[in-house]
């Protein structure tokens, strides 16, 4: 009985001294043979069921705000997403995914995982939905713009609309993210990645849509759909400078 | 007026590129404060570097070394996700910055 308490001990020791400065783990995905897209499992189902506390969110999401901003914004050059407007289920279904190493991001990890429970993660996704959207973002920049939103607009109408919504609004209840005003930079990584498999927590049917598209195509996709204005309460023209 | 309206525009452009060399504005727009701490000698994992203090030269091929992909072992593939920000010339500014910090 002793003996096995001291090696209960002794590997409740270890996993901890593991957990300060582990790797992230890696849990099969999308390039699994039983992988099933958004299983309804683990801490994203509690943290779902909670409440979040906007007021606590604003300090769990310190931070969060280094590189997405205080603000929500992300960065233009689509380093980092717009968080401002995207839903709930979204922010809180990439975040246990980045923690339970479902999808892959060394840079983030470990700031996700500076969230402790359930519960800051419900609090983070609150205080993110009570942001309101920046009125500017990365768009498509080139010279044949509109050649370009227009081709893409064609191209969204004919299979992503259906998922994505007529006005690139996402759909809260199924986790499809909002793409109507994301950075352009940050859709073209994205579908990028999700077409060659990279993103390992994808959509397989998403991945069987959007496989057969070139380079060209989602450039255009992507133009498109930054192009769109993303619902809901928009900042007053001059973004506060919010002081931290 | 006319400087109220630059001043407006300036905070609403917050985000591009950083007009006179600064370290002090580099480091923190860069996003290296989110990992390296606002004075670069509170790391957020204890596997992380303080960097405050640091001889310009060594942390200055560091950062040159792991945006080419050149040093790819530790955790830099958690800092190669934001190198690609940081020209070589704003390294060296960076760099400079750093190594004038306390450690």
């Amino acid at each position: 009985m002793m003996k096995k308490l001291t090696l209960l001990a002794a590997a409740m020791l270890t996993a901890t001294i593991a957990l300060a400065a582990a790797p992230a783990p890696h849990k099969s995905g999308i390039e699994g043979k039983d992988y099933k897209w958004n299983a309804q499992e683990g801490e994203k189902m509690e943290a779902l069921k909670m409440k979040g506390r906007v007021k606590e969110g604003e300090e769990a999401y310190e931070v969060c705000g280094a590189c997405h901003l205080p603000s929500g914004a992300g960065r233009p050059d689509g380093t980092f997403p717009q968080l401002a407007g995207q839903h709930s289920t979204v922010l809180i279904k990439q975040m246990a995914d980045i923690r339970a190493g479902l999808r892959d991001n060394p840079t983030m990890y470990p700031f996700a995982i500076s969230l402790t429970d359930p519960q800051e993660l419900a609090d983070a996704a609150a205080y993110i939905n009570s942001l309101c959207i920046p009125p500017t973002h990365g768009a498509y920049e080139g010279k044949d713009a509109a050649a370009q939103i227009a081709a893409g607009k064609d191209l969204y109408e004919k299979q992503c609309l259906e998922c994505h919504g007529k006005t690139g609004e996402g759909n809260k209840e199924k986790f499809y993210p909002v793409i109507a005003g994301q950075h352009y930079k940050y859709l073209l990584r994205q579908m990028t990645e999700i077409r060659d498999g990279h993103r390992r927590n994808a959509n397989p049917d998403m991945v069987k849509v959007i496989k057969p598209y070139t380079n060209e195509q989602l450039v255009a996709i992507s133009a498109y759909q930054s192009s769109l204005v993303m619902p809901g309460a928009m900042c007053k023209a001059k973004p506060a400078a919010k002081k931290k | 007026m006319k400087q109220l309206v630059i001043g407006a525009l300036l905070g609403a452009f917050a985000l591009t590129p950083v007009l006179a060399a600064d370290g002090a504005a580099l480091y923190k727009d860069k996003t290296c404060n989110a990992c390296h701490g606002p004075t670069g000698n509170k790391p957020l994992m204890p596997d992380y570097p303080k960097i405050a203090g640091q001889n310009a030269k060594y942390i200055e091929k560091q950062m040159l070394d792991i945006k080419s992909g050149a040093r790819a072992n530790g955790n830099s593939a958690a800092m190669k996700g934001v190198m690609h920000l940081v020209s070589d010339a704003e390294i060296k500014d960076i760099a400079e910055y750093l190594s004038k910090l306390k450690p």
